[in-house]
């Protein structure tokens, strides 16, 4: 169980999170909505401990990580593996050594660095390679993949880390259609046949019903809403996209959600 | 936290492993050979390092010997001490004279080299030709020592700080023309292309594209570099191009380690205050972003 108490995190005077109060019940796929600037990104940036807190807790399973610092936070780092919008692959190093980059925490030191990996997280990459797919490019070099790809190969990074949480940060706004389908299935299938508990910020409506058990809405750094895809209504989404809101609703009448996609790519 | 039905990472790793190994045995094969030539490769150049060493006829018990020489200056040179008042403002007056040549030849420099960073660029002048001379006589510029410079702008100009600004301007120019062009190389073609798509011309593209990209990293290449010239303009005030050298030269042919003491800690207060003064300006041009 991870539980989010009283989070707080202010830049200057502006606070991007704002006193969020969240239990996150092992295996969920949680969906994070917002528009841009609610706050969605620093949340999860928060739990993986990229920023520090200014005021509250973050206690995951009884401990309280917000206090851990040193060996104890990269193992913690870790345990909540994360994935970006920009995939942040080492893009000179090749695809198997991007993902085996996931055992970082657990491998020794001299090992790493000298790139001695074991056959068994050897194995463990090129299977999490295998699960989405990606395993004959495991030579190639990551900036050579396209971005449908490279966002495959960061999952796989994230996989191997054998993490408790997945926070996945917009893992889909620069992606086509296709690769959007391939990347939110591959997720979801990780969550069913891991039991990952996946937490993932989402910009469209459409997605976050489509996979996400239960959705936390988020405007100007606050949690707005808390349910079920059918929880939310038109007047719920009105709050979170304010005049946006037009926009996001369209394709709950009915446009399909890879028109719109398409469009805005 | 794992169902029956659920399975972690390792131990589908371990159940399908043999078929990956099966089917990717690059992956498990370490590389002998390439492991050879990366080792081979250490091995060869380590020995060249201690044969090098061994030719020069370095000796080690020498410098052990000497050890105690050089405490002695140590001893000498405590406590710093320029004697009179008078001699102080001289050496200080020195030392703002070789700032000044720092900054004025370095700023000369950077400013000469700018458009020939642009012209040795291969993304900027596709023809090879015309990147070939320009290059090349930067090398030939950057081949010759500050100090050699100074040597020469000294018989031409005569003694005092002008030829000091021409012999930084002159070394740091051939050096600012082959770091700004290669800064130029590594930026990113997609700003250029975006500029090129509106239908900007290609004088454009080097405005708009290339230039707000790489200027924060010649900012911070300039300033690093007036910070090393204020020790080369020590230096090259030795041979008669203005400001501190020539006293320091003249102490330490006197034996006067006292004042030779005081001197150097006012370069280093110097370099020290352009080093902060610098950091600060180079933050200020990159300008911190916000994420």
């Amino acid at each position: 169980m991870l539980a989010i108490e009283g989070l707080t995190r202010r830049f200057g005077a502006k606070a991007a999170v704002s006193n969020v109060t969240l239990e996150i019940e092992p295996g969920a796929f949680v969906g994070v909505i917002g528009r841009s600037g609610a706050g969605k990104s620093t949340l999860l940036r928060l739990i993986n401990r990229l920023v520090d807190p200014s005021e509250g807790r973050i206690v995951c399973d009884g401990v309280d990580v917000t206090a851990l610092s040193g060996q104890a936070l990269r193992h913690w780092r870790a345990d909540c593996a994360m994935i970006f919008q920009q995939f942040n692959l080492v893009g000179r190093l090749d695809v198997l050594t991007n993902v085996l980059t996931g055992r970082l925490a657990k491998v020794s030191t001299t090992r790493s660095v000298l790139r001695l990996w074991s056959d068994e997280d050897k194995a463990r990459g090129l299977a999490a390679l295998d699960m989405l797919d990606m395993a004959s490019f495991a030579a190639q070099r990551a900036d050579s993949l396209s971005g449908g790809q490279q966002q495959r190969v960061a999952i796989a990074r994230a996989l191997v880390q054998e993490p408790k949480i997945l926070l996945a940060d917009e893992p889909i706004a620069s992606l086509d259609p296709r690769n959007t389908k391939v990347v939110m299935d591959a997720l979801q299938r990780i969550n069913k046949e891991l039991g990952i508990t996946i937490l993932c910020n989402l910009h469209s409506l459409d997605l976050a019903r489509a996979y996400c058990d239960r959705l936390v809405g988020m405007a100007d750094g606050r949690v707005v809403f808390q349910g079920r895809g059918f929880d939310l209504t038109d007047d719920v989404a009105r709050e979170l996209y304010g005049l946006e809101a037009g926009d996001v609703m369209e394709d709950a009448h009915g446009v399909g959600a890879e028109t719109r996609m398409a469009a805005s790519a | 936290m794992t169902a029956t039905n659920q399975r972690t990472l390792s131990a589908i790793a371990r159940e399908e492993g043999p078929r990956l190994r099966a089917a990717y045995p690059d992956v498990f094969r370490t590389d002998m050979k390439a492991r050879a030539v990366t080792i081979g490769t250490i091995v060869l150049l380590v020995g060249l390092f201690v044969y090098g060493l061994s030719i020069l006829e370095t000796t080690w018990w020498r410098v052990f010997l000497g050890l105690g020489e050089l405490g002695k200056f140590v001893v000498y040179m405590i406590p710093p001490n320029p004697e009179t008042l008078s001699k102080a403002l001289v050496y200080v007056h020195a030392l703002a004279e070789t700032v000044a040549i720092a900054i004025l030849g370095t700023v000369l420099a950077a400013t000469l080299a700018l458009p020939f960073g642009f012209l040795a660029a291969r993304n900027v002048i596709p023809s090879w030709i015309a990147r070939f001379f320009v290059r090349r006589s930067l090398d030939t510029i950057r081949s010759v020592d500050a100090l050699i410079w100074a040597l020469i702008w000294v018989n031409v100009v005569g003694l005092g700080p002008f030829a000091g600004v021409l012999a930084i301007m002159t070394s740091d120019f051939g050096a600012f023309g082959k770091l700004f062009s290669e800064a130029i190389e590594a930026a990113d073609g997609k700003a250029s292309e975006g500029i090129k798509s509106t239908g900007g011309g290609n004088l454009h593209q080097v405005r708009f594209g290339l230039l707000p990209q790489v200027l924060p990293l010649f900012a911070s290449q300039v300033l690093y570099y007036i910070e090393s010239n204020t020790r080369s303009a020590t230096i090259i005030g030795i041979v008669g191009a203005g400001g501190i050298g020539l006293h320091l030269y003249e102490q330490i042919r006197t034996l006067e380690y006292q004042h030779v003491s005081f001197i150097i800690i006012l370069v280093l207060i110097a370099v020290s205050a352009i080093d902060w003064v610098s950091s600060r300006l180079r933050f200020a041009v990159i300008g911190v972003r916000q994420t």
